[in-house]
């Protein structure tokens, strides 16, 4: 799997050295770069940030695994991501995920999350990263159909 | 009730722009800032008894004082990881008044010698790390930072990537210097932090926001708010079964019930009040007949048993089963536990599952005994906080709600 940066992503790297006193604190900004890129992180994108970030692959590959953000493999749908957490669950989080699952698993993945910050907007989700919050089964049709 | 010292230009129409910001006063407080000498600066700050607002409430101005004591290169790191259940304050300071938290980081590099800055945001902020990221692209426009500058200061956000341990700050700087975000062990003696060796400042968000305020009207002005060793302000949050959740600032000290019944509305749908988790998830779970009386305030919630942590009240009605409400929160734990200390990787994982039987009434005498147990196991045994924090809301719930556990034994 060879990998390599847009040429404007290049040009953002060359800007992100001048920012960190050394390489190896490039390794989240350039996973989160590949990421935006491809959509996952693959073998070859570590590779490539292996020898930017002058670190052992190994490394870069611990590092990717640790944060639950990055993805490893591709997703074949659309991802929404429903808040589990206590604040949420209190206001029928359980009820969301539901109506979810048994509506929209076909076309989106459905994975569940711990607290996103978003508390006062309780139950929420997200829909490609973006925050969707005091849900009810009626908004969720509203956006997933618009969209 | 509310008293708006950094949310002051919050409910503005595009306060996050700097034009807006200019004309409500960002940046006024620089002047003042440079006619004084840094440590000048940090004796202000100590004067003004500011305790940083993440959640350990720990004295700003001694933090700074730390750093400062060192010469050659050093850091500016603000916290923007906020991943405690139930908080959610600093991202309305990034996203509604960035450039508060801006002139916040000038004053604070200046004051203890620093030139570079970092601003810790947690992944799912992207939204958020965008609206800073713009204001400091206008700050750099405007010559506030940059070779530019009166005072020469860089600010880089940094993205983290889902993980609830990179809020411990020493956790945070392993992850900013591109590691798993593993904790540090604890110095024996007060030392800075350090980012690559170098000794850094960490401080929360809100922390470095309240800055500009106590610079421009003096330590006086921000005591004059507060209790005597609670001194000013604090953005607190209320979520959970509450009518009106959000983000209120008032001073510290204020009658909890007060602030659930005035700001918040009252409990969701006319309900009685069960029980309030005080200050983010970790803070252990008070009933309601304890918090008649309740201050938001650090002495007063550490005499209750509890912690103010983060200011961000989780409210739960009579209807709550507080067997749910741990399992919930057990699995959070489980879930966000960095694996690197064998209580805390082993523990969160037992206690989580134990929960289970409980869920589905099926525990035994025995599995109460072994929440009571691995919780003691968990406490005081590992290199961070995180698996004490566990525990207290473990022996919390058990202290208070026993009889509800009971029910599910068979």
């Amino acid at each position: 799997m060879s990998f390599s940066y847009t040429q404007e992503n290049t040009i953002k790297i060359a800007s992100l050295f001048n920012r960190y006193p050394q390489k190896k604190a490039l390794i989240l900004p350039l996973l989160w770069l590949a990421q935006k890129q491809d959509g996952f992180i693959g073998e070859g994108a570590m590779q490539t940030i292996s020898g930017l970030s002058e670190m052992p692959y190994m490394h870069v590959y611990s590092v990717a695994t640790f944060y639950t953000m990055f993805k490893l493999q591709m997703s074949e749908k659309r991802v929404i991501e429903v808040c589990r957490t206590l604040s949420c669950e209190l206001n029928g989080s359980e009820n969301i995920k539901k109506y979810l699952l048994d509506n929209y698993s076909k076309d989106y993945e459905i994975v569940e999350v711990e607290c996103m910050g978003a508390c006062s907007g309780a139950p929420m989700c997200t829909l490609d990263g973006k925050y969707i919050e005091n849900l009810t089964p009626e908004l969720i049709d509203e956006v997933l159909n618009a969209n | 009730m509310q008293t708006k010292i950094v949310s002051k230009n919050f409910e503005i129409p595009f306060s996050h722009t700097i034009e807006v910001a200019l004309k409500n006063g960002r940046y006024a407080s620089l002047d003042k800032v440079f006619s004084y000498k840094p440590q000048e600066l940090i004796d202000i700050i100590k004067q003004s008894g500011l305790r940083g607002k993440g959640g350990g409430g720990a004295p700003a101005g001694g933090k700074w004082q730390l750093a400062s004591d060192f010469k050659g290169i050093k850091y500016l790191v603000v916290n923007g990881d906020e991943s405690e259940p139930g908080t959610f304050k600093d991202r309305q300071i990034l996203a509604k008044d960035p450039h508060l938290l801006i002139e916040g980081i000038i004053a604070t590099c200046y004051a203890i010698g620093s030139h570079i800055s970092y601003v810790y945001v947690r992944g799912e902020y992207e939204e958020f790390s965008n609206t800073l990221q713009s204001a400091i692209d206008e700050a750099y426009e405007k010559n506030f930072l940059g070779n530019g500058a009166s005072y020469p200061v860089d600010i880089t956000v940094h993205r983290g990537a889902g993980a609830y341990i990179c809020g411990e700050k020493s956790a945070l700087l392993e992850s900013l210097e591109g590691n798993r975000g593993h904790p540090r062990l604890k110095p024996k003696s007060p030392e800075p932090e350090f980012y690559f060796a170098e000794p850094t400042l960490v401080n929360n968000v809100e922390t470095i926001a309240s800055v500009p305020f106590i610079i421009e009207n003096g330590a006086d002005a921000y005591r004059a708010y507060g209790t005597e060793q609670s001194p000013g302000t604090l953005l607190f949050a209320i979520s959970g079964n509450i009518t009106k959740p959000g983000v209120y600032e008032t001073e510290f000290g204020v009658s909890m019930l007060e602030y659930i019944e005035n700001l918040g509305g009252g409990v969701k749908k006319g309900k009685k009040l069960k029980a309030v988790i005080p200050g983010g998830a970790s803070t252990p779970i008070l009933p309601a007949h304890m918090i008649k009386d309740a201050k938001l305030d650090y002495e007063n919630l550490k005499s209750l048993g509890s912690s103010l942590g983060t200011g961000g009240m989780i409210i739960l009605d009579e209807d709550a089963s507080m067997v749910k409400a741990l399992k919930n929160l057990l699995r959070f734990y489980h879930h966000e536990s960095c694996g690197q200390c064998t209580p805390c990787r082993e523990g969160t994982s037992w206690v989580d599952k134990t929960m289970d039987k409980f869920i589905a009434k099926t525990a035994t005498k025995e599995d109460l005994e072994i929440l009571k147990s691995v919780s003691k196991t968990m406490n005081g045994k590992t290199i961070c906080v995180f698996a004490p924090a566990a525990s207290g809301v473990i022996d919390g719930f058990l202290k208070h709600f026993e009889a509800e556990f009971l029910e599910c034994i068979q």
